[in-house]
């Protein structure tokens, strides 16, 4: 469970990102966050993992308060929770079943990070990994083969390889075409649903927030402005979340 | 429009007017003053270094003899070229090997995307552009004086020579790596040694080897002639060669030092080209 | 599970080249250290080291502000004079070099001869070349002038002609349009491609050459070197001190205004 306590962000320059946001996220739910880029969305993500420190508030994860963490308790804090980036950021020279391994790398003994060996049983996790997303076959193809989507199920995979509770994704479709975006969307809704891991991800696309998560939070200069089931999400609310402002229909996606 | 520079202000720049009365300015160009600049350069230059062509014309075909009997190398030397030259290549193999270790973690203190702290990072990179500054004769000779004359003073030489080459561009390599995979190994609970380790190092890895190698390279160059100051290697046949007017044998040595280049550059390129 | 255990024994099997290789570099590392041995610090090294770490740290500052012939001021500006004239007609004599070594202008069997005597002139270090000169024009910094010019052809000439065969020949068509003749092809449509790249290039060298103006003169070439490395043999130590801060400081002045005119002349101004 995530409860965000009065949680406020003010950073160094002055920029609010979170103003007193109160939320309780349960395990196992599937949320979208949507909003105007700059409206807060990432930071609330971010402060989940600590990634972002919150500067007023709190906010507890599992009952434990996350600023209350640092050095070892923080990073072990961290490997239950998975993280998505929109860049994928993958070690493209590296082979894919080497970057799923290397959600590994925090549990490791110092040589065996040093010189790169991973256990069979790792290997076999990590393929095992590979073949929920469906990439099984480019298991030992260099990352910066693949196409975009597929970097995001090698991501995904990643993640998965990590046995998180919880995965937090920034705009994880935002550098994908729509096709891929739709393809990557359903890969998240079937692990929510099959491994119960409760899934963040803010997103640009509300049409595919709508269509996947079962929770939408809008949020517009640093503070919620809905919160609510996915089906009762009306055109007014879009409008009231996206500063009054009229969607274009092909900023849809 | 441009800013207008001291030199604009001296010379001041042609105003163009067009017939529908638009103006332009055209500045004045520097080519005048950079050529009156370089003539006076030239000119200080020929009279500093007393540049004298009449003796090359006139002993100009003294350098054509001596090149005529390099290119007449005396095989009978070739066993004592052995040797020297192997020394040399070990010399440079192994000072190549340990300045390229050291200058890992080095780049990696004075690439400004992984170390914060300005201090560390300025300081260090003034090392690296001093020690590139002194050239490796003079490094060598200093050395020669502390380790005594041999095959030590020259490998120590040009590990230090390969540490301040590879250094500097193997930051430069760095910090244009995609940080990205780190930030995500930072989230999923890895401290920043291990980030570094998993999701930078297979990124600079290829690189790294390759520079490693392109050094090799300039360095078993550099090691030839560090035997004049008593480093080892087969400098001191080039010298001592020389010395004694001994031409043939000192195209035999030079032949040898030629092939060997060749030999390593095309493996060392063969290498590289596979790396990339 | 059975398919993931079929990827499983198809994965690559990098590990007997990945021992292949490290068993080469360690009997590399082994072989080369036979041939290097440690005698130990020989007698007075560790003087001549504490002895070096004092020159730098107290230099003989009168030496420095010698305006003489003995002093540092004359010998550096010696050395980059020899480094001036030895780029400036290493570059001129590099252009026709160049256009001979261009497999686009001369055909293939010229281009490799040529080739094969810059990679010679290259593949020889300066020292020699300086060592064989002296032979001809006796000791002196007129020496190192002639050097300079032979070595910088070799770097120089290699880096025109990957310039001039990036050269675009569409101009040429377009200039042979509008009826020019052969010599103003030349000054309209090739020279004003080449200027900029050459004169990088010979920057760079000139920042190259002055460090190994330096070099030469230990072989006797003239400029700072000799005396640089007379005072090294014979341990003055507070003198060494100074010429080698005073040089260090010209090398790394020089270095950053050629970097900076070099970037200029990338942007192109």
């Amino acid at each position: 469970m995530i409860e965000f306590i009065n949680a406020s962000k003010t950073y160094p320059n002055g920029v609010k990102g979170l103003k007193n946001v109160n939320l309780t996220i349960d395990q196992g739910e599937f949320v979208a966050v949507i909003g105007l880029s700059g409206a807060g969305k990432s930071t609330l993500i971010r402060t989940v993992n600590r990634m972002h420190d919150v500067t007023g508030g709190q906010v507890i994860v599992d009952g434990v308060d996350v600023m209350t963490l640092k050095g070892k308790s923080l990073r072990k804090f961290r490997r239950k929770i998975g993280m998505i980036f929109q860049s994928f950021n993958l070690i493209s020279r590296s082979t894919v079943i080497r970057n799923v391994l290397a959600s590994n790398v925090p549990d490791l003994p110092w040589y065996r990070v040093l010189l790169g060996l991973y256990k069979k049983e790792q290997e076999m996790d990590a393929l095992a990994a590979l073949d929920k997303v469906g990439i099984l076959e480019k298991a030992y193809t260099r990352c910066d083969q693949l196409s975009g989507g597929q970097q995001q199920r090698v991501a995904l995979a990643r993640t998965l390889n990590q046995k998180p509770s919880i995965i937090l994704a920034d705009e994880p479709v935002a550098s994908l075409d729509p096709i891929m975006a739709d393809v990557v969307m359903s890969d998240f809704k079937r692990i929510n649903e099959e491994l119960k891991i409760t899934i963040i991800l803010n997103i640009h696309h509300v049409d595919l927030a709508l269509k996947y998560a079962t929770r939408v939070i809008g949020i517009r200069s640093g503070e919620i402005v809905y919160d609510g089931p996915s089906s009762e999400v009306t055109k007014e609310i879009l409008n009231e979340v996206y500063s009054g402002k009229e969607i274009p229909e092909l900023a849809k996606g | 429009m441009d800013k207008l520079t001291l030199f604009d202000h001296v010379f001041k720049p042609k105003v163009i007017t067009l017939e529908n009365g638009h103006q332009v300015l055209k500045k004045r160009s520097r080519k005048p003053l950079i050529l009156l600049v370089l003539l006076v350069v030239m000119w200080v230059s020929f009279v500093v270094t007393g540049f004298d062509l009449d003796l090359i014309i006139k002993r100009g075909g003294q350098f054509f003899v001596i090149l005529r009997k390099i290119f007449n190398p005396d095989f009978s030397y070739y066993k004592k070229v052995v040797n020297p030259l192997l020394d040399t290549v070990k010399m440079s193999l192994l000072g190549t090997i340990l300045g390229c270790l050291t200058a890992f973690p080095v780049a990696i203190l004075a690439s400004s995307n992984i170390n914060r702290n300005r201090i560390i990072l300025v300081t260090i990179r003034f090392i690296l552009s001093v020690i590139r500054s002194v050239p490796t004769l003079i490094i060598a000779s200093i050395f020669a004086l502390i380790f005594g004359l041999g095959t030590f003073a020259g490998m120590v030489s040009i590990a230090i020579f390969t540490l301040g080459i590879v250094s500097k561009m193997l930051f430069e390599s760095i910090e244009v790596i995609d940080m990205g995979p780190f930030e995500a190994m930072i989230s999923y609970g890895c401290n920043q040694f291990r980030a570094f380790w998993a999701a930078c190092l297979p990124q600079i890895l290829p690189t790294y080897l390759a520079q490693c190698l392109y050094c090799f390279e300039i360095n078993i160059r550099a090691a030839a002639i560090l035997g004049y100051v008593g480093a080892g290697g087969i400098g001191i046949l080039i010298s001592e060669r020389i010395g004694w007017r001994d031409y043939n044998g000192l195209g035999t040595v030079l032949l040898s030092l030629f092939m060997l280049v060749l030999c390593i550059d095309q493996l060392s390129g063969y290498l590289r080209s596979k790396l990339s | 599970m059975e398919h993931i255990l079929n990827m499983y024994n198809k994965r690559p099997n990098t590990k007997w080249i990945k021992l292949l290789v490290t068993a080469i570099i360690i009997s590399l590392v082994i072989y080369s250290a036979s041939g290097v041995t440690y005698k130990g610090i020989a007698a007075k090294g560790s003087d001549v080291a504490f002895g070096i770490m004092y020159g730098l740290t107290h230099p003989d500052v009168s030496i420095i502000f010698n305006f003489t012939k003995e002093g540092v001021p004359y010998l550096l500006a010696q050395t980059a004079a020899i480094a001036v004239l030895g780029t400036i007609f290493g570059a001129v004599l590099a252009i026709p070099f160049s256009f001979l070594c261009s497999k686009k202008i001369v055909g293939k069997y010229v281009a490799f001869v040529f080739q094969a005597i810059v990679l010679l002139i290259r593949t020889i270090p300066s020292v020699v070349w300086a060592l064989v000169w002296i032979r001809v024009t006796g000791p002196g910094p007129f020496c190192g002038v002639v050097t300079q010019s032979i070595c910088s052809i070799g770097m120089i000439s290699k880096m025109f002609v990957t310039a001039i065969d990036d050269i675009d020949t569409g101009i040429l068509e377009s200039l042979d349009a509008c009826g020019c003749t052969t010599f103003q092809k030349i000054r309209y449509g090739i020279l004003p491609q080449l200027s900029s790249s050459f004169i990088s290039t010979t920057i760079y060298r000139f920042d190259i050459n002055l460090k190994d103006a330096t070099v030469l003169g230990i072989v006797g070439a003239g400029g700072i070197g000799a005396v640089l490395q007379q005072s090294i043999s014979s341990r003055r130590w507070t003198i060494v001190g100074a010429f080698l801060l005073s040089l260090i400081v010209a090398v790394l002045v020089i270095e950053y205004f050629s970097t900076r005119i070099r970037k200029k002349l990338a942007r192109g101004q």
